[in-house]
C-alpha cells in the first residue's frame, strides 16, 4: 500500500556506497550548520523536492500512490526556485521567528544505494529523523523515509530527485521550518 | 430513520465574561486564551451552536462520497446522498460510541463499526449487526438506533455547514449580507470554485480565537510579521497598507471581512506572474457578474473569518478551519481553492503558491505560527493573564453612510472587525438562546444600489 520502491536495481560497490553514505551525513551536517548555500550546492538544477501531505485513506480507496498523490496538496513540491526562495526567507534579517534560531539535529540512517536507470545515476534510500529545538523548552521529532536520485554532474553527485513520506496524516507541531 | 441529536441543555454563563470581554472600553483579557471554564463554555455555546464549516461541495462528487472532520471536538461523518444532498452524522457509533469511519475521506457504501459490527448505510439508517438474531429475541428496534444526525446542514455556493442546534438560525441568517463579500473569493467566475485534493492537517499551541481573529481583520501585522517571507518571495517588502488610497473593514454576526480594492495584492506574494495575468484576464468578465467593486477584491490584500472558526485569504486561495483542541492547542485543516474553469497550469501555480506561502512549510505561515503560540503561552501566567489587551484601533471609523452591506468601516488597518469577533463571542457566552443574543448589527442587510459601483479607484495599487 506505501509507496513501493523497485527490488531489480543493482546495488553500488562498496567504493561508491561509501561515497554516498558520508554524502548523506554531509548534507545533514551542514544542513545543521545552517549552511544553506552549501546546501543549495548539492541540489541538481532540475530537482523535484516532494515531500506530499499524507491521507488518511482506507485501503479500497487508494490515491495514486497510496497514502498520497501528485496532485494534492503537499509540505514540499518544489523546483530550485522554490527552495531557493525558502533559504532565502531564512536569511532575511526581519525572518523574527529566527532569532533566536532554531537548533536542528537530522539524523540519517538504513541508506540503501543502487544504481539508476540512467548513466550517472543513483538510486538511494535512507530512513531520517529530524529533532528541533526552539526557545527555552520546544522539541519537535519527526522521522520517515527518503527515495532519493543523486546524479552525477561534472563527476560531482547532485540531488536531482527527493521523495520524503512521513508516516504521519496529521503534523504535529506547528511548521516544518528546516529542510529534510 | 437516522436520529436526530438531542439538544442538550444549556449551563449557566460564566458570572466574570464582561471583566474578560470589554469591548465597548475596547480591552480583552489574556485569561480568554487559558482558562480551561471559558473554554469548556466555548464548546458548548459557540461550536455546538454556531454554522461550522465543514467542506466543499467539489470533495464529493457521488452518492457515498464522505469525508471525516470535526465540529468542535465531536467528530463528524459528511456523506453526499443518492439524491446529491449532503448528510452530516456524528460519528460514534450508538451501542458503545466507538469511532465508525476511520479514514479521512473516500468512498462507501456505508459504515461499519469494527467493535460488534453495526452497520449503517449512508443515510444512516442501521441495517444489521454481527450476530443479529440476538438483537430480534431482545425486542431491539433498528429504526431508533441510526447514527446521530446533526440538527441542520447547508451550503452557500459549494461551502457547505451545518450546526448541532436546531434552534440556530437558517445559515442565510447566520451569514447575512456576508455572502455578498464571499462571492468575491466564490462565486467570480460560472460555476464558482473547487478545491485542491487533499488536506494538510497540522497542531498549533495556540488558543483558535487568536488564529481566527488574525484572519477576521487583521493585516496590520502582515507589513511586519511577513517581512522576510515576502522579500523571499518577492525580492522586496509587501505593499505598505496604509498607502492605499481605499479599504474597508465589513463586519456581521462577528464575521469579519478586511480588505483593499488592488485587485492582486494577495496573489501576488505567490510570485507568480501567471496567477496574476490570470486574475486580470477573467476581471472584465467579474465586473459583468459581480460589479466593479467586488471585482477589485478577487486577489487584493484580503482575509476572512466566518464565525467561529473559518478563515480564508483570497488571492493566496488558502482555506482553513482552526480546530478547538483545549484552550491551548488548536488542530489546523488547510486547503487550496481555485476556480473550477481556470485553466490546469493556472489551478496547478495555485496549489503550489497557497503551499509555499501559507501551510505548515509556508514561508508566511512560519511566522504566523510562532506569534500566535507566545501570545497564547503567555496568559499561563496568572498575572499576565488579567491584564488588559488593546483592541481599540480604529474606533470612530463607522461608515454611515454607504450602500455597501454589513458593518462598514473604513480603513483595513483597523480593530473593528476583532472587537465584532470578541462581541459576538462574549455575546453567545452570555445568552442562553439565540433568541436573548443582541443584535449588533448597524449596517445594511442587503447592498445598496450603488454597491456595485462604489469604487471610483483603479486598480492595480501595489501591483508588482
Amino acid at each position: 500500500m506505501f509507496y513501493k520502491s523497485s527490488d531489480h536495481l543493482t546495488p553500488v560497490s562498496v567504493e561508491e556506497y561509501h561515497r554516498i553514505s558520508t554524502l548523506l551525513a554531509k548534507e545533514y551536517r551542514i544542513l545543521d550548520e545552517e549552511r544553506f548555500s552549501d546546501w543549495l550546492d548539492l541540489l541538481h538544477p532540475e530537482i523535484h523536492y516532494w515531500m506530499p501531505g499524507i491521507e488518511n485513506r482506507r485501503r479500497e480507496n487508494p490515491l495514486e500512490y497510496g497514502f498520497f498523490d501528485s496532485k494534492h496538496m503537499a509540505y514540499f513540491d518544489d523546483a530550485i526556485r522554490d527552495i531557493k526562495r525558502r533559504v532565502s526567507r531564512f536569511s532575511q534579517p526581519s525572518a523574527w521567528a529566527e532569532n533566536p534560531g532554531t537548533r536542528n539535529v537530522h539524523i540519517v540512517a538504513g541508506i540503501e544505494a543502487f544504481y539508476g536507470e540512467e548513466a550517472g545515476e543513483y538510486c538511494v534510500y535512507s530512513t531520517f529523523q529530524n529533532i528541533r529545538s526552539r526557545g527555552l523548552d520546544e522539541e519537535y521529532i519527526f522521522s520517515g523515509r527518503r527515495y532519493d536520485t543523486w546524479s552525477l554532474v561534472d563527476g560531482v553527485l547532485k540531488l536531482k530527485k527527493r521523495l520524503i513520506l512521513m508516516p504521519n496524516a496529521t503534523l504535529t507541531c506547528k511548521n516544518i521550518n528546516t529542510f529534510i | 430513520m437516522a436520529n436526530r441529536i438531542k439538544t442538550i441543555d444549556i449551563t449557566d454563563a460564566l458570572p466574570d465574561i464582561d471583566d474578560f470581554c470589554d469591548i465597548p472600553n475596547a480591552r480583552i483579557s489574556g485569561e480568554i486564551f487559558h482558562r480551561q471554564d471559558i473554554y469548556e463554555q466555548e464548546l458548548e455555546k459557540i461550536f455546538a451552536r454556531c454554522w461550522l464549516f465543514v467542506g466543499h461541495e467539489s470533495q464529493f462528487k457521488k452518492a457515498g462520497d464522505y469525508i471525516t472532520t470535526t465540529m468542535g471536538e465531536d467528530d463528524v461523518i459528511i456523506v453526499r446522498q443518492k439524491n446529491g444532498s449532503h448528510k452530516a452524522f456524528i460519528n460514534a457509533c450508538p451501542h458503545r460510541g466507538n469511532k465508525v469511519c476511520f479514514s479521512e475521506s473516500g468512498n462507501a457504501r456505508g459504515f461499519i463499526c469494527n467493535y460488534h459490527g453495526w452497520s449503517f448505510n449512508i443515510e444512516g439508517n442501521l441495517i444489521g449487526q454481527h450476530e443479529s438474531g440476538i438483537y430480534e429475541s431482545s425486542q431491539f428496534d433498528a429504526s431508533k438506533w441510526g447514527l446521530r444526525e446533526v440538527a441542520q446542514i447547508d451550503s452557500y455556493k459549494g461551502l457547505i455547514f451545518a450546526t448541532f442546534d436546531a434552534q440556530a438560525p437558517s445559515l442565510e441568517e447566520y451569514l447575512g449580507p456576508m455572502t455578498w463579500y464571499l462571492d468575491a473569493l466564490f462565486d467570480n467566475q460560472e460555476g464558482g470554485t473547487e478545491f485542491v485534493g487533499g488536506c494538510i492537517r497540522s497542531t498549533m499551541d495556540c488558543n483558535w480565537k487568536i488564529a481566527a481573529e488574525n484572519f477576521v481583520g487583521d493585516i496590520l501585522h502582515a507589513g511586519w510579521t511577513h517581512d522576510s517571507a515576502a522579500r523571499a518571495m518577492l525580492g522586496g517588502a509587501v505593499s505598505k497598507v496604509s498607502d492605499f488610497e481605499e479599504s474597508y473593514s465589513v463586519n456581521w454576526n462577528g464575521h469579519g471581512y478586511e480588505f483593499a480594492l488592488d485587485t492582486v495584492g494577495n496573489v501576488a506574494v505567490l510570485g507568480e506572474s501567471a496567477l496574476n495575468k490570470y486574475l486580470h484576464t477573467i476581471k472584465p468578465s467579474v465586473i459583468d457578474r459581480l460589479g466593479e467593486f467586488r471585482a477589485n477584491m478577487i486577489g487584493s490584500v484580503s482575509s476572512c473569518t466566518i464565525f467561529p472558526n473559518f478563515s480564508f485569504l483570497p488571492g493566496q486561495n488558502t482555506v482553513r478551519i482552526w480546530q478547538p483542541r483545549g484552550p491551548n492547542k488548536i488542530e489546523l485543516f488547510t486547503w487550496v481553492v481555485v476556480n473550477k474553469t481556470a485553466p490546469e497550469d493556472i489551478k496547478e501555480k495555485w496549489r503550489k503558491g497557497a503551499m509555499i506561502t501559507f501551510s505548515p512549510t509556508g514561508v508566511f505561515e512560519m511566522d504566523d505560527g510562532e506569534n500566535w503560540e507566545y501570545c497564547t503561552k503567555t496568559a499561563r501566567g496568572r498575572v499576565t493573564s488579567q491584564q488588559d489587551l488593546f483592541v481599540g484601533l480604529g474606533m470612530d471609523t463607522y461608515l454611515e453612510e454607504t450602500d455597501l452591506p454589513a458593518n462598514v468601516y473604513s480603513g483595513q488597518l483597523n480593530e473593528a472587525n476583532s472587537r465584532a469577533f470578541y462581541q459576538y463571542w462574549g455575546d453567545l457566552l452570555k445568552s442562553p438562546s439565540w433568541d436573548a443574543m443582541p443584535n449588533n448589527n448597524k449596517g445594511k442587510a442587503k447592498a445598496g444600489p450603488k454597491a456595485s459601483q462604489i469604487s471610483d479607484k483603479t486598480d492595480g495599487i501595489g501591483e508588482k
